[in-house]
Formats: C-alpha cells, structure tokens, sequence
C-alpha cells in the first residue's frame, strides 16, 4: 500500500505541475495508476465491489483535482469505476445461473423442499439481478416509479446462503475472479486508448475524396494519422495547416506531411477565414468532447467552426474514446480553460518596462492572455470521428451513456 | 374544424352554415360522451389560472394542510362508499380533488386517482385490475384531453403496471399494495425531482447573470429560489405573461427572496434580450422531437433567444415526456382560454383563444430533468425506451 500510495503523489505533482503533454498520454499514465492502485488493494470476502469503487474513487479524486482542465483524467477514472461496475454485476449474474444449476442437480435427492428454495432464490435473484442492472443504467423513466432499488448486496446475500449448502470453495473462487475480471477490463481499456489512432485512421478512405482540399489547425497526432492513411491507400489532396500562434506546432505538422509526400500550404490564424471558400472539409483533434456535443479544442478552431459554418464547409472532429466526457459545459471558455505563460506572445526583454508590476499603480498598464483552449458549440460540428465510428453531435450522449455509470458523474 | 385554408372568407361561410345545423340539434345531444367537458374551455389551463390566483408561499402553506387534511380523510371513504357503477365518476371527481391543490403536479394527482381506483377496485387477478384501471385512465383522458402531464402520469402508471416483472412472481394481495405504496412515493418522487432539478441548473446560474423567465412553473420557481439561498448574485426579467398575469405573481415571490426583479410586456422581450443571458421556462409538455409545450409566448421568446445566441433552458420533471409530435403550431388538440380585454369586443371580432403553444426543438438549448441534464435529442430515446 504505502509505494503505491508514493507513486499516486507522484503522479499527481507531475499532473499539477503539467508535466505530461497530451490527453492521451495522460489517460494512459493514469489508467496504469489505478490498475496498480486495484492489483494493491485488499479486498473483503463480501462486498468487494465496493471496496474497489471506495479505493480508486479516492485516488481519482485527488487526481483530478490536480488537474481539472485535463478532462481525460476524470474520464478514464470514471471508465474504471464503470468496468468494476459492470464486472460486478456479470459476475453476479454467473452466480445465480451457478446456483440454479446446482439446485437443479439436487432436485433428485432431496425431492420439493429443495425446489422451492430454489426456486424461492431465482425469484429474488431475477428481481435483484433486474434492479441491479437499472442502477448501471442512468436513470430513466422507466425506473422511475421502480424507486431506488437494492444495490449488488442483495446477490451477495443470496450467494452467501448458497455456503450453507458447502459451496465455498465454489464462492472463494467467485471473490477472487471480480480483481481478475477487473484487471482484465483496464487493460483492454489501456489496448483501447493505445489504439484509438489506428481505429480512427481506418476510416479515413470513406471521408477523404480525391482531389480534396483539407484545412487543419495546429498539429494533432491523430489528424496526421489520419491524413497519412487516406495517402497510403492512393488518395491525392492537399492540406492547409493553420499554424497556430503562439506556439506554432502547424510548423511541426506539415513538416511531417510533406515528410509523407503530402502537398501541403502553411497559413496564418487570420488567413482562416480568407481561404476557407477555397477548402473542402475542415478536420481538427480535440481535447475533450462534452456531453452536448460541444467540443474544447485548441485555441483558435472556433474561428475556423464560425468560418466553416458560413460557408458551409463540413466540420469533422477526430475524438477517440478517452476524450468523452459525461458533464455538459456551463462555463467552458472560462471553467475549462488554461493560460499559459505570457512569454510564449511577447518577449519579456522588450516590454519590460510595460509589464512592470512595481511602477506607478502597482499593476501595468500592459496584460497579456494566453488560453490554452477553445470551445466549439455543437451546433457548429458536422461530424465526430471516434474509434467506435463517426456520429452526429446529438448522438454523442448515447456513447457517454455506454461508457459511463450515472453514479460516478460526481466525483 | 381546423382552418388552414388562407381564404378566410370561404371559411367564415363555411363556419356560419356549418354552424346552424349542431344549434338545432342541441336538444338531443347523445353524441357527446357523458364525461365530456362540456365546454371547449381547457379544464387544465381553468385550473392553472386559479392556482396562480392564489399562489403564494404563505397561502401555500395554510392550503397544504387545509386540503391535504380533509380530502386523505375524505376520499377514501367516499370511494368505498360508492363501489360498483359510479366508479368511472368517482376517478374524475378523485383527480379534480387532487388537482385543486396547488403545489401537487398534475402527473401526481392522475396517479393518484387511479391509486384510488385500485384501493376501491373489487378485482381479484392482476389482469382485471389492469382493464379496470385502463377504462379508468381512458375517461380521465377523455374528460380532459388538452392536459399533457395527465396523460403522461397515465400512461406511466398503466405503463408500470403492465410492465413490472417483479409483480408476477407475487400473489395477488401483495402486488395490489405494492402498488399503493408505489403510488404514494410517487408523490414524494415528484417534490424530489423539482429539487434535483434545482442542483442540476444551479452550475449554469452564475453571478451577475441576468435571467428572463416566463410564464409561472413551480420548478423554476424552485430553481430561482435555491440559487437565491446559495447567496448567488442574479436579476430576474419576468414577462407579464397576458392574461394569466404570471409576471406579477412570480414578481411577488421573487421580492420576497430579496431578488432583483423586473416586469416587461410581452412586447418587451427583444427589446430587453440585449442584457439577457439566459431563459429559463417551464413546461406543461415535452414531446417526443425535444419541443415543449408551455404558455403562449415561450416560442416567441425562444426565436427572439436564438436569433440573439441566447440560451434557452428548460425545467420539466420527466413524467411530462408525452408521445406526441405536433408538426406545427396548430397541430394539437386545442386548448382554449377566455381572454378578458377589459372592454367591449364587437361580436364580429375573433380572438385568438389559444392557451399555449409548442417550441421545436432547435431553439431550445438544454433540457433540465430529474434524469440528468439533456440535450433536446435525448427525449425521444428515454421515450423509446419507455415505450417499446
């Protein structure tokens, strides 16, 4: 307990002092924290899902209190809770068709009293197994009047009477299987987040056209992938790539496209609106994808949205699963943003004496905002190309509702 | 009856000769159901006038316990009075007692009345008491058509009945409390879901906003009245809301809460949107696009809002999700209330009666439910999954 103790600190000085670049290796970093933090943690013989919630909702809660702007956090902490959740009740439900198997095999001997016990459990078992399946679900109407149901106690209550008929071996062997089912889970979720570039640059041949003009902002990993597999399978277009000040990564980008044999023109921010009657498609990455579809992305893409809306040029985010997020925005540009060091607009050795917090008023005359992010209203985005496909804004909340368990919005 | 056509001279002949022949008839008036309304004035929005007649926190509190006292006593035993033929009357006499209480939603008082017919139902399988109770709901549909809540919570109860796997595996006598008991939380649920829709909307009321309102719904009431005792900084710009007068009662409890208030006409909505930051309504109806159906007026302030980038956020529990899908304003069962001018109108002279009107779902920016926050889109599948 205590090294893994250690090495949650650690990760969550490097969170707060924003040591790790990109959502994706974020997600990646913390994914293995908590698989570690779930192997570590002891659990009871009865009740053990919740045990594991308790453990990895501490810790993503001090995660993601060190870095709130960094949704892929929360995300994959929340995706976590959802596969113990959801192991919990598989396993739940394994048991009860065990069970019934077993009294089915005891009929024989010991005649009706047996049966009816059996049969008295599967009653009580479908209704527990039916509430606990709702409470996976994000409420709905159709729970509505149903009430608040039992929580996964009820199975366990079942399954503890099973002992008296001497199935522990049979139990024990149940309560080590959810760390082992669960364990499984995050690292197909780790293959997952690893993977979702590949996913999405699959799709690549059915949106890109030949003869195509496509215009970027800044440099994402995954439109460059995405680019470069619509090159290999013989499509011919052009990119613009918008180089997004102050930091200037559009530079990095077509660098490595004309490196893949891309025909590519670098533009200014201003020059967005200018050419965007001359592009066919805008596709950008984003940060994070809200609840309503509205998309945080790099600063400077809600121009492009704005400019692409007017002229009706489609829209597409590329999004992979782990920058979903279950909250709708209700203060984005302010809420989710970030500013970064001023040094990064204007050097400090000539403004000096503008910047200067000791003359005269105590504070200068001079300010500098840098945001890290933008957001993009749903309204403005045509299209979302995730791992799973490409979705509709309206669509997205469907996702979060496969993804996510209604419980753990909240952190 | 629903006049579409553009050359209204036509039609005014066509409504003066049409309407000779039903004067003449009105001695043998059979063809009317016996619990039909007998006017075309909408029972629902009658009611919804008098409770905004009275509604205020003190009153409030002196009606609850008045009427909650006497018709828990009453009720009962004078539906275990009149057992065997007047049980259809009983259910709309049932419904109209609950309604009249002012803070109890109409979904809730529906459900109540055919918990009634439950308690007071002489069946003894689980099969006739679910035709009991569907003749039940038909009349207090019937009696009221232009209510949408009541056929919701209905719909809901008859739904819950019909679909519960966890009722067959009981006997009968056990189920039939179950389902008292279910009924009764009901109520409880829904006083619960008017203040988790005031935690969810509390994030998107930020200090110093400006909030434009209309028409009277307790659940915005409750918003308003939860952010205020958040000490959040806010003003509120309420419509006057002809002719129900909503924008002066809503005025009267804002001040108490020591809330900055503002009354505009109806006229004066895009003059004011300018400073307004957001719009928060109520509903008496979500449909099964993502619209709502609410007072007239709320898809005038919604155009006005979207044409300004404003957003517009709805509060509505989610026993007001209807299966309708009205395609344009006239598209639903009409609901007509007597509109006073304060002077004498020639009789030649029509006035439009309407009480309520439906905002499609682009113009409105969020859904504020007790089943989380939704985008418009989300309603049709929680529908789809109710109904399937």
């Amino acid at each position: 307990m205590p090294d893994v103790q250690s090495t949650v600190l650690e990760f969550v000085n490097k969170l707060r002092k924003r040591k790790i670049e990109g959502s994706q290796a974020t997600a990646k970093c913390t994914v293995e924290l908590l698989r570690s933090v779930i192997s570590q943690q002891r659990v009871p013989h009865s009740n053990q899902a919740s045990a594991l919630i308790d453990a990895v909702k501490a810790v993503g809660e001090q995660l993601v209190a060190a870095n709130p702007v960094e949704l892929a956090v929360g995300n994959v902490v929340r995706r976590v809770l959802h596969i113990i959740r959801e192991e919990d009740l598989s396993l739940a439900t394994a048991a009860m068709a065990g069970l019934d198997l077993l009294d089915a095999s005891d009929d024989d001997d010991d005649g009706n009293d047996h049966n009816c016990k059996g049969v008295g459990y599967m009653s009580a078992a479908v209704a527990a197994a039916a509430a606990a399946r709702s409470t996976l679900r994000p409420p709905s109407l159709q729970t509505l009047l149903e009430g608040t149901p039992e929580s996964a106690a009820v199975p366990y209550t079942s399954s503890s009477g099973a002992d008296s008929e001497s199935k522990t071996a049979d139990k024990s062997s149940i309560t080590r299987k959810l760390k082992h089912d669960v364990i499984e889970g995050v690292n197909h979720l780790i293959l997952e987040i690893a993977g979702c570039h590949e996913q999405i640059a699959e799709q690549a041949i059915e949106h890109i056209h030949q003869n195509e003009v496509i215009l970027t902002l800044g440099s994402s990993r995954t439109v460059l992938e995405f680019l470069c597999a619509a090159k290999e399978k013989k499509r011919s277009f052009r990119v613009f790539v918008s180089e997004g000040a102050p930091r200037y990564q559009g530079h990095l980008l077509a660098k490595e496209l004309v490196a893949r044999g891309l025909q590519t023109t670098v533009i200014t921010d201003s020059a967005v609106f200018a050419m965007i009657s001359r592009v066919n498609m805008v596709i950008i990455g984003a940060h994070a994808v809200m609840a309503n579809g509205g998309v945080i992305g790099p600063v400077g893409v809600n121009m492009a949205a704005l400019a692409a809306k007017k002229h009706a040029v489609p829209f597409v985010v590329l999004a992979g699963s782990h920058k979903l997020c279950p909250l709708y925005p209700h203060n984005p540009e302010v809420l989710l943003n970030e500013l970064r060091s001023p040094s990064e607009l204007l050097d400090f050795g000539e403004f000096s004496d503008c910047l200067d917090f000791g003359a005269g008023s105590g504070s200068p005359l001079l300010q500098v905002v840098n945001p890290t992010f933008d957001y993009v209203p749903p309204n403005l985005v045509s299209l979302f190309i995730t791992d799973t496909g490409g979705h509709n804004p309206s669509y997205m909340y469907r996702l979060i509702a496969d993804y996510y368990s209604a419980d753990d919005l909240v952190m | 009856m629903w006049r579409r056509s553009a050359s209204f001279i036509l039609d005014d002949e066509r409504r003066r000769t049409s309407d000779s022949p039903p004067m003449a008839a009105d001695n043998t008036t059979t063809a009317r159901a016996p619990f039909q309304n007998p006017d075309a004035i909408s029972a629902y929005y009658q009611t919804r006038a008098a409770h905004h007649g009275v509604i205020t926190s003190d009153w409030l509190a002196q009606a609850q316990a008045a009427v909650g006292g006497v018709s828990g006593e009453e009720h009962p035993d004078s539906s275990a009075a009149e057992l065997g033929k007047e049980k259809t009357f009983n259910v709309i006499e049932e419904f109209n007692g609950w309604r009249k209480q002012p803070d109890l939603a109409e979904a809730v008082a529906a459900i109540r009345a055919l918990a009634a017919v439950i308690r007071a139902s002489e069946a003894s399988t689980m099969m006739e008491l679910e035709i009991e109770l569907k003749k039940a709901s038909d009349t207090l549909k019937l009696w009221d058509k232009t209510s949408i809540s009541l056929t919701a919570g209905c719909d809901l109860f008859i739904r819950y009945v019909t679909r519960t796997s966890a009722l067959e595996y009981e006997d009968f006598n056990s189920a039939k409390s179950r389902l008292l008991e279910r009924a009764e939380k009901f109520g409880e649920i829904s006083c619960k879901a008017r203040k988790i829709i005031a935690m969810l909307s509390q994030d998107f009321i930020f200090d110093g906003c400006t909030i434009l309102v209309h028409g009277l719904s307790r659940v915005v009431l409750e918003i308003l009245k939860t952010a205020a005792q958040n000490n959040k900084l806010f003003r509120v710009l309420c419509t006057e809301g002809r002719p129900d007068g909503t924008g002066v009662l809503l005025s009267n409890e804002l001040s108490k809460l020591d809330v900055p208030v503002k009354l505009l006409l109806d006229s004066a909505v895009a003059y004011s949107m300018d400073e307004v930051d957001m719009v928060f309504v109520g509903a008496d109806g979500v449909v099964e696009s993502g619209g709502i159906i609410n007072m007239m007026g709320t898809y005038q302030i919604a155009l006005v809002a979207h044409s300004m980038n404003k957003p517009v956020y709805v509060a509505a529990e989610s026993y007001k999700f209807a299966r309708l899908y009205p395609l344009d304003q006239k598209d639903m069962a009409p609901a007509l209330r007597p509109i006073e001018f304060g002077v004498k109108i020639p009789a030649k002279v029509e006035v439009e009666m309407s009480a309520r009107d439906y905002t499609p779902p682009q113009y409105l920016t969020l859904l504020f439910t007790d089943l989380g926050v939704l985008s418009p889109s989300v309603v049709s599948d929680e529908l789809i999954q109710l109904y399937l």
